[in-house]
């Protein structure tokens, strides 16, 4: 018993030790206002050292290096050092990095509730609109683009209010890619339209191959959300996932998406036994030459620069016939820590991130650039081509979508979930589009 | 540790001295916490204050990072109510069948069956079971997601042999998929209650056997007359480690399906693990770890209490 008593002091003790109410320490600061005066005179503002942490690898990681080798060239008074994490383990601890005094000055933060909203509304991250306005971000940005970063000021909003952070000169979209190879020995044109994918579509099956490389072991929805871009209104969508509770899923194309999605399905578009198949498989075989289309986020296929040229990449015209949009964000936001010692050098940073120049540096590396309307891309690689293509369509027409899973910070779960649900017949499209919503209302109930 | 914390006095080192005066044992009871304070203070550091704190997050709404709002009983009540949250304590219930009761009883069997009769190479034998055992989770689920592919070696076996209408997705298959899971476990958690039961028979009284076969029991009687009681202290240990092993499992879970086909493989650990690191919801990730915590502990208890009973 002794032992039992011991313990039991042990615990109040330590229960004493914690006696407030978890996060009372970090209030609100001033940070979540915007500040009067800011300088983007880099070149006045004397030696100065930035630390960044970054997600990024392989050739994005390349890029992020390079990018801060210019960056240091154009101002020699700047250093950044740079600190390479992993991008889960990023997220994971990013809120923890911010609260420490000897944290980064600048980060990248995922977008959407899970990140990004938590660390605004936790005062973690600068409001940036006093720099938006001294460079001229709402102009140099499309609007579709910029609200993925805006966050109203009672922080219950997203897509609306103030810049909390920034996008780059590069994008990650969900897009269409196609087998070219394939198309042409089956005698088909890349499609334009979803009319002429379900053509083409029909016809690769006639003939024995496998239309839509895929597998939903693991719950991929890349499928789903390319095929909603096309079939939904692109402000009813960007404002559902912004919050605005009048608007439900039923008026976004979420039941004819996923209706589409599981007749391709159950018309065997998809490979065999496809629910038994995880996502790094269906790449694999993908690129190993299996299937002729794919649904994919942009430069997540990994082809070399053989291969380059021998996917394209589509990003289909909507099915109403007005314009292109498509489901994309910047591969990254770009944050500000509120405890940055010198917020004007790293807003000047991430203005540069924006830059033209920047992204020509990203094309040179084959990622998908963004905001460079006169990017030069080499013509040998027939995907970057394309890629560059929908993200030139997406900035003009102005067409973004965030990703849905932003709605609500348990939203991808549940679309995952669902979608295996509905392939396996055990759940119908109208009660896929009612749990979207139900994860999304309560999500909403709690905000407000 | 705990037992120099309470300074069991120690009179067998002073059978010579005859003072009784109660001194030098309180100062020997103060001695034995002053050398305890330190590994004290920093198990309070790391294991006791966390604990506490992740008993008090869970009486709140919180997102990490910014002001929490107390929520009293809400995380419990939406762990044990969530329809989908409450699904995984049947999952686990399942798995728990295949963690601990079928490697205890195929472990018991095969221990019975070895010890009987010695077989060259016996170590061997010993040593491949126990393989699993040593492998890092990750690793072995790693390769039975390949073993479960569609078109993996289990569905190529199964048709090689004409079976080819039983070869399935395994993990894709909504049926399937946690028993397929559980069986990883059972494959994991045999050699090691085998290994567990051939050192204990190897311990219990060869004349308990002479008696039992004077007495004119078979193998089987044999087996329950004497092996199975004999055993118990080793069941008890298979059955707290495979039980608590398969209430906390995640890796598993998380290289292979993610909880899914839908919801049919989710766990509470992985349950846990979203709604901490993926969902801002500190305050539930806190609930479901302490309610995990709570079971492990009712169940050590429960197994050790009737496992001690004579």
């Amino acid at each position: 018993m002794k032992i039992y008593k011991a313990g039991m002091v042990a615990a109040l003790l330590a229960l004493g030790l914690t006696a407030c109410s978890p996060g009372s320490g970090t209030s609100a600061t001033d940070a979540t206002k915007a500040p009067d005066t800011v300088s983007t005179d880099v070149a006045k503002a004397g030696n100065v050292t930035l630390k960044l942490t970054d997600f990024w690898g392989g050739a994005e990681g390349e890029w992020i290096k390079q990018v801060v080798a210019d960056f240091q060239k154009k101002y020699p008074n700047v250093t950044i050092q740079r600190t390479n994490e992993d991008w889960g383990q990023l997220n994971s601890t990013l809120n923890l990095q911010l609260q420490d005094d000897s944290g980064p000055d600048i980060a990248t933060a995922n977008n959407g509730w899970q990140s990004l909203g938590t660390l605004a509304k936790g005062g973690l991250v600068r409001n940036l609109d006093a720099y938006a306005k001294a460079y001229g971000w709402d102009k140099k940005v499309p609007t579709t683009i910029a609200r993925q970063n805006q966050f109203s000021g009672d922080f219950k909003t997203m897509g609306t209010g103030s810049w909390f952070s920034t996008p780059m000169a590069r994008t990650s979209l969900i897009g269409l890619y196609y087998n070219a190879d394939k198309l042409k020995s089956l005698g088909l044109e890349p499609p334009k339209t979803l009319a002429d994918l379900e053509t083409a579509a029909a016809k690769a099956k006639a003939a024995g191959e496998i239309p839509f490389e895929y597998g939903s072991l693991d719950g991929s929805t890349t499928i789903l959300l390319g095929t909603q871009a096309m079939l939904a209104d692109k402000k009813k969508l960007n404002d559902y996932i912004y919050g605005d509770a009048s608007i439900k899923a039923g008026d976004i194309g979420m039941t004819d998406a996923i209706t589409l999605t599981k007749k391709w399905a159950d018309a065997g578009y998809f490979p065999p036994k496809f629910e038994g198949i995880d996502y790094q498989t269906a790449v694999a075989n993908y690129v190993g030459g299996k299937g002729v289309f794919r649904w994919e986020y942009t430069g997540s296929l990994g082809l070399d620069a053989a291969k380059q040229g021998k996917y394209g990449y589509l990003q289909l015209a909507q099915a109403s016939g007005s314009g292109t949009v498509g489901v994309g964000a910047a591969p990254g936001a770009m944050v500000i820590s509120s405890k940055s010692k010198n917020p004007d050098v790293a807003a000047a940073f991430l203005d540069f991130l924006m830059s033209p120049e920047t992204g020509q540096l990203a094309a040179d590396r084959g990622l998908v650039p963004a905001l460079s309307p006169d990017v030069k891309v080499p013509a040998t690689s027939l995907s970057l081509t394309d890629e560059s293509k929908g993200a030139a369509t997406l900035d003009s027409d102005d067409g973004y979508v965030p990703y849905f899973d932003w709605s609500s910070p348990t939203m991808l779960d549940t679309i995952s979930q669902n979608l295996q649900l509905v392939y396996a017949g055990k759940m119908t499209p109208d009660k896929f589009t009612a749990a979207v919503d139900k994860d999304r209302d309560a999500f909403l109930a709690g905000q407000s | 540790m705990t037992a120099t914390a309470t300074g069991t006095p120690t009179p067998v080192s002073e059978p010579t001295t005859h003072q009784k005066s109660a001194r030098p044992r309180r100062r020997n009871r103060w001695i034995g916490l002053g050398f305890a304070a330190l590994p004290l203070a920093v198990y309070a550091l790391v294991v006791l204050v966390p604990l506490a704190q992740s008993v008090q997050f869970s009486f709140y709404q919180w997102d990490g990072v910014s002001a929490s709002t107390w929520a009293g009983l809400d995380n419990y009540k939406t762990f044990l109510t969530d329809p989908v949250l409450r699904s995984t304590f049947g999952h686990v219930l399942v798995l728990i069948g295949f963690f601990a009761l079928l490697p205890i009883a195929l472990g018991l069997l095969s221990a019975a069956l070895l010890t009987r009769a010695k077989q060259p190479g016996m170590a061997v034998y010993r040593w491949i079971f126990f393989l699993p055992q040593v492998m890092t989770t990750v690793v072995i689920a790693l390769v039975f997601k390949r073993i479960y592919a569609p078109d993996g070696p289990l569905n190529t076996a199964l048709e090689a042999v004409g079976l080819g209408s039983f070869a399935k997705t395994w993990l894709g298959d909504f049926t399937w998929a946690l028993p397929a899971l559980g069986m990883i476990g059972t494959w994991v958690t045999f050699g090691f209650c085998m290994v567990l039961f051939i050192s204990g028979t190897s311990a219990i009284a060869p004349e308990l056997y002479e008696a039992a076969r004077i007495d004119g029991a078979g193998p089987v009687k044999e087996f329950f007359a004497v092996t199975l009681p004999g055993l118990r202290g080793q069941m008890a240990v298979a059955l707290t480690l495979t039980i608590t092993a398969a209430l906390r499992t995640f890796d598993l879970v998380w290289v292979t399906t993610h909880g899914g086909p839908g919801t049919s493989t989710l766990t509470p650990a992985v349950a846990l693990y979203k709604a901490a690191f993926q969902n801002p919801q500190v305050g539930l990730a806190a609930a479901i770890g302490v309610v995990m915590a709570i079971l492990c502990l009712i169940i050590a208890i429960v197994i050790t209490r009737v496992s001690e009973r004579d």
